[in-house]
């Protein structure tokens, strides 16, 4: 049986010790390859070149979803939408992103993540140039609902991160790509009033103005795809078409893994907090720039750069969620992860509901940036207790999280801001409220062999642990144990 | 401190007061005593292109003198009730500061005691929707102090619509078209290079 280290998201087939070429690493690595230091700022291949490829594809693709909100003033009064249609169409664009990321994990284990995710991004580039021929609400919903499937390349992005990265380092990575990727939702509400502003300025009269911007998510989407399959490979050694039949593992059977994933209750939970972390995220970017212009009257660019704070501070937000979450691993182990993931979601959903009951735009600003400090750390708090769930069935309990977070987007929205039934900052308020609820069932995650929030663990011995939950990797005495219990 | 505290403490509130004494105007404190017609030919209007003519004055059934404070009057495009159904960005409040019915400015002429008359020819941002037409009295201090409309105080008899120009061109749907084509076909064109490449590595 080969060494295998545990990788924070699905796991790539391990390589043939006869490589067909020898690669010239320049980060130190470790037995596969993988490396184990993380430096952003660099670009040295294979490595943290594809994590810049990896980061900028999903980056293109949070653009393009969310290229649409900023516009959303000038485009209703356009095609005569009602709030029904806008909240419909909000809720269109993550509806196709719930099946696409259950169905990506599978498809990266097939093709590879540089294949698969510049595919998709190929493939939905003419969907979001289509915003330009939408012409009735209903074009509008299904624009928007096309447009949302480019969301899955989130789970290629994370499982490329755990294919280049080693352990001790996969959770930093998987945090910054994420993290810096959902920054793209950001640049849009800045950058789409202004590039309508721009074209406006031109004499180009509004109704043909917002379509035929357009063209520049599209554009930037195509370019990092066609980057990606240029300059990516799927492996630190080369791409899955280089190596024949890879895996030296007995080959696992799809069915057994998928239901040992689904049947895994913490997957659920997982995926319920992290629809209300990530879910709550996604629609705040939906609704925060009409929210603002709407209700304290700025005009259209100040709206959209408000809304663009929100996003920005996933630069860092997200990145120390999951380092936050491997520091109180390391003093307090699961037990630490689980209610530093609890209290931090907590907090962001006081400032949710506190958000909702200011009148003041200063004031509003402030604690919505908080906020958004809270609940993007909160995302990279999810995602460091995912790994240890199950060993087996990572690929299906990290799609089963990744759809959670958005079908968290498209419960919210549904109940909250579809319609007139309630203002928008009730919604809010109500919205910070169901992310206290729902982060309560953290405290029900119980492993045996480590403990849960409240009851300490039930194995003192981790070789009588139940195998399926074995997982290597980082203990709380900070020594790296490489197992097998396959 | 103390004092010092109770002082802050009433200037607060005492501006509270004055915003409610000063800024906020109802609608429902509104005199209807201007006298609106707007006519414009048959069928749905289009923006850009058709003419509206509004007439408006005073109504001669009130005493003379009501209109002493009148000092300009605003002619301005409103939704009907039909168009704000489900828009709250449309919505109409009785708190003149805060209501979005009207939101197109027709024209603004000092007030005189004779009617007037202007042609409008529909700006190109009006978006589809039905409309009446309301004018504002305004008196020194730029405050509506009367109102007039060419539609019942129900808003349902002598609506119109009007039709938005598209912004779609046929230049622009050809370029979506041909960037589309380009996006696809470098995907599986580089499927094929990516084979050919195989191939030619086995050999």
């Amino acid at each position: 049986m080969p060494n295998t280290n545990f990788p924070a998201k699905p796991e790539p087939p391990t390589m043939e010790p006869s490589s067909p070429r020898k690669p010239t690493l320049c980060l130190p690595v470790d037995s596969e390859n993988k490396a184990n230091e993380f430096h952003p700022l660099s670009s040295s291949p294979p490595h943290m070149l594809c994590f810049h490829l990896a980061w900028l594809c999903l980056f293109s693709c949070f653009i393009s979803t969310f290229s649409i909100p900023p516009l959303v003033p000038i485009i209703r009064k356009d095609l005569n939408l009602s709030a029904a249609d806008v909240g419909t169409a909000g809720i269109a664009a993550f509806i196709g992103a719930i099946f696409s990321r259950l169905a990506m994990g599978p498809v990266c284990d097939l093709v590879g993540p540089r294949i698969a995710s510049a595919t998709l991004s190929l493939l939905t580039a003419p969907f979001v140039l289509a915003t330009a021929f939408v012409s009735s609400p209903n074009s509008f919903i299904l624009v928007r609902f096309l447009v949302g499937f480019c969301l899955a390349n989130f789970v290629a992005n994370q499982f490329w991160m755990s294919s280049m990265f080693s352990s001790s380092v996969v959770g930093l990575a998987n945090g910054v790509a994420a993290g810096w990727a959902n920054m793209g939702a950001g640049l849009a509400q800045l950058v789409m009033p202004l590039l309508y502003s721009l074209v406006k300025s031109f004499n180009v009269p509004e109704n043909t103005a917002w379509r035929v911007i357009f063209v520049v998510p599209a554009a930037f989407q195509a370019l990092t795809a066609i980057l990606v399959l240029v300059y990516g490979q799927d492996l630190p050694c080369g791409n899955y078409g280089d190596f024949k039949k890879i895996s030296s593992r007995p080959k696992e059977n799809f069915i057994k893994v998928f239901f040992h994933g689904v049947l895994n209750y913490r997957g659920w939970i997982l995926g319920l907090t992290y629809g209300y972390c990530f879910g709550v995220e996604m629609t705040m970017d939906n609704v925060i720039s009409q929210y603002f212009y709407y209700r304290f009257g700025v005009n259209l660019e100040v709206a959209g750069t408000i809304a663009a704070c929100f996003a920005f501070t996933n630069w860092f937000a997200r990145p120390m969620g999951g380092v936050f979450s491997d520091q109180m691993a390391k003093r307090f182990g699961i037990r630490g992860r689980l209610w530093s993931l609890w209290a931090v979601q907590t907090v962001a959903g006081l400032l949710c509901a506190l958000l909702g009951r200011l009148d003041s735009l200063g004031g509003s600003v402030a604690v919505m940036c908080i906020f958004s400090v809270f609940v993007q750390a909160s995302s990279g708090l999810t995602f460091g207790v995912v790994p240890f769930v199950s060993r087996r069935s990572l690929g299906v309990i990290s799609g089963m999280t990744g759809s959670g977070g958005t079908l968290g987007a498209v419960v919210t929205q549904t109940l909250l801001f579809s319609g007139d039934k309630f203002s928008t900052q009730t919604s809010i308020s109500l919205m910070g409220l169901m992310m206290i609820v729902c982060t309560l069932p953290v405290s029900l995650i119980y492993f045996p062999q480590w403990g849960g929030m409240f009851c300490g663990p039930k194995f003192s011995d981790e070789s009588s642990a139940d195998e399926d939950y074995h997982l290597l990797g980082i203990r709380s005495d900070d020594e790296e144990h490489n197992q097998d219990y396959i | 401190m103390a004092a010092r505290g109770l002082v802050l403490a009433s200037i607060l509130v005492f501006s509270c007061f004055a915003q409610s004494c000063f800024g906020m105007i109802s609608f429902s404190s509104l005199q209807r005593t201007l006298v609106v017609t707007a006519s414009h030919r048959q069928g749905i209007l289009k923006a850009g292109e058709d003419k509206i003519t509004v007439t408006w004055g005073l109504n001669q059934s009130f005493p003379a003198g009501v209109d002493s404070a009148y000092k300009t009057i605003k002619i301005k495009l409103c939704y009907a009730p039909i168009s704000q159904v489900d828009r709250a960005w449309r919505k109409t409040v009785d708190n003149l500061s805060k209501d979005k019915t009207c939101q197109f400015k027709i024209v603004a002429r000092p007030y005189s005691n004779a009617n007037q008359t202007f042609e409008w020819t529909i700006e190109r941002d009006v978006p589809t929707a039905t409309f009446f037409v309301r004018a504002y009295a305004l008196d020194a201090q730029e405050h509506e102090v009367a109102y007039g409309q060419n539609t019942d105080a129900k808003k349902t008899t002598n609506l119109f619509e009007i039709q938005a120009i598209s912004g779609r061109h046929v230049s622009l749907d050809i370029a979506s078209v041909c960037f589309s084509a380009f996006s696809v076909v470098s995907l599986f064109g580089f499927f094929f290079a990516e084979k050919r490449k195989g191939r030619k590595s086995q050999q």
